[in-house]
């Protein structure tokens, strides 16, 4: 039992075009609060450490997922630098146009920490980019630093 | 004290003036949600017929009903549905609402007319079938179901295939 009217002529096939507007204002919470504002002011990475499991969380957790121990007391600086755990180059902006010239994503882990930051990769070609090469964060100058992922420009090979 | 005690004294109230003054840290976003939705073989004909100023339905033989707005297949029957069908833009109001906000939630001015939206059973078509439509030409507060009520078209020239080719409807006898 199939339909049997369908449409025969490309040209009949009517469409409904619409908008959804939709603005949100998203704040980053307890932690993600701390490590951006670290991040404008002291241009540095902030983790939290459980010393019960010897791990650190960067972006900060204020739990320890492991062990659930509290951890909003134990804020640690981790420095800029990390090895690439992952990475894809990108041909094509977000509306599928061709990028003028492609752009590498990855994710960094940082020394000596659990979890990473997504960002971009920058001053290497495609071609070089390796799993596991150290490299360390470029941040905007201070003074154009807002407490944004933005404040990283890239990360660069070490 | 019990942890979920000790969160909710420390908790933090934010306002959207600390957010705005850079007090609070956050991302602002607008993401760009436009689509573009296949009307398909039924409501493709629906609309075509609107421009035209009539409302189309679809009769399903074996339940008799006209679905209105029409559709390839009867949900109750599961079959296919069988002829196109005119209605007519008379109908009774099943139901209405007086609205004091707008879409987006925000009040209705003083001086503008508050949104009426009524379920409108169109004369020929099936029993369970109706529309969403707006009243006007009538005080909110004076709407009465079982009303009476017939469509006011745009001009010709103005429609465009879309159900607001119906201005609205109003009241007759």
């Amino acid at each position: 039992m199939a339909l049997t009217e369908r449409l025969q002529n490309t040209t009949e096939v009517g469409y409904w075009t619409g908008e959804i507007p939709l603005e949100y204002i998203y704040t980053y919470g307890r932690a993600g609060e701390k490590y951006y504002r670290t991040l404008r002011d002291k241009g540095t990475f902030l983790g939290t450490k459980c010393e019960a499991c010897g791990i650190t969380y960067v972006p900060p957790r204020i739990y320890c997922e492991k062990c659930f121990a509290r951890l909003e007391d134990k804020y640690v600086e981790v420095g800029t630098t990390g090895v690439v755990h992952t990475f894809t180059v990108l041909y094509k902006n977000l509306d599928e146009t061709k990028k003028d010239k492609p752009a590498m994503m990855a994710m960094i882990k940082l020394d000596n920490t659990e979890g990473g930051v997504v960002h971009y990769l920058g001053e290497i070609e495609p071609e070089k980019v390796e799993i596991g090469m150290p490299v360390k964060a470029v941040l905007k100058a201070k003074k154009d630093r807002t407490g944004s992922i933005k404040d990283i420009k890239y990360f660069k090979p070490l | 004290m019990l942890d979920a005690q000790r969160i909710l004294k420390t908790a933090t109230k934010v306002k959207l003036d600390d957010i705005k003054s850079g007090k609070v840290l956050s991302v602002h976003d607008k993401p760009n949600l436009k689509y573009a939705w296949d009307n398909g073989v039924a409501i493709g004909r629906y609309l075509a017929e609107l421009k035209n100023g009539r409302i189309i339905g679809k009769r399903c033989n074996s339940c008799k009903r006209v679905l209105v707005p029409p559709r390839m297949f009867c949900e109750l029957c599961w079959r296919p549905t069988d002829d196109w069908e005119f209605v007519q833009d008379t109908g009774t109001i099943l139901t209405c609402v007086v609205s004091h906000v707008n879409w987006d939630a925000s009040r209705v001015k003083k001086g503008q007319r508050y949104h009426t939206p009524a379920v409108i059973e169109l004369d020929g078509a099936g029993k369970d079938q109706e529309a969403m439509l707006h009243i006007d030409e009538i005080e909110p507060y004076d709407i009465k179901i079982g009303m009476r009520v017939k469509a006011v078209w745009k001009e010709p020239e103005e429609r465009i295939g879309a159900i607001t080719d119906i201005k609205y409807f109003k009241v007759i006898g």
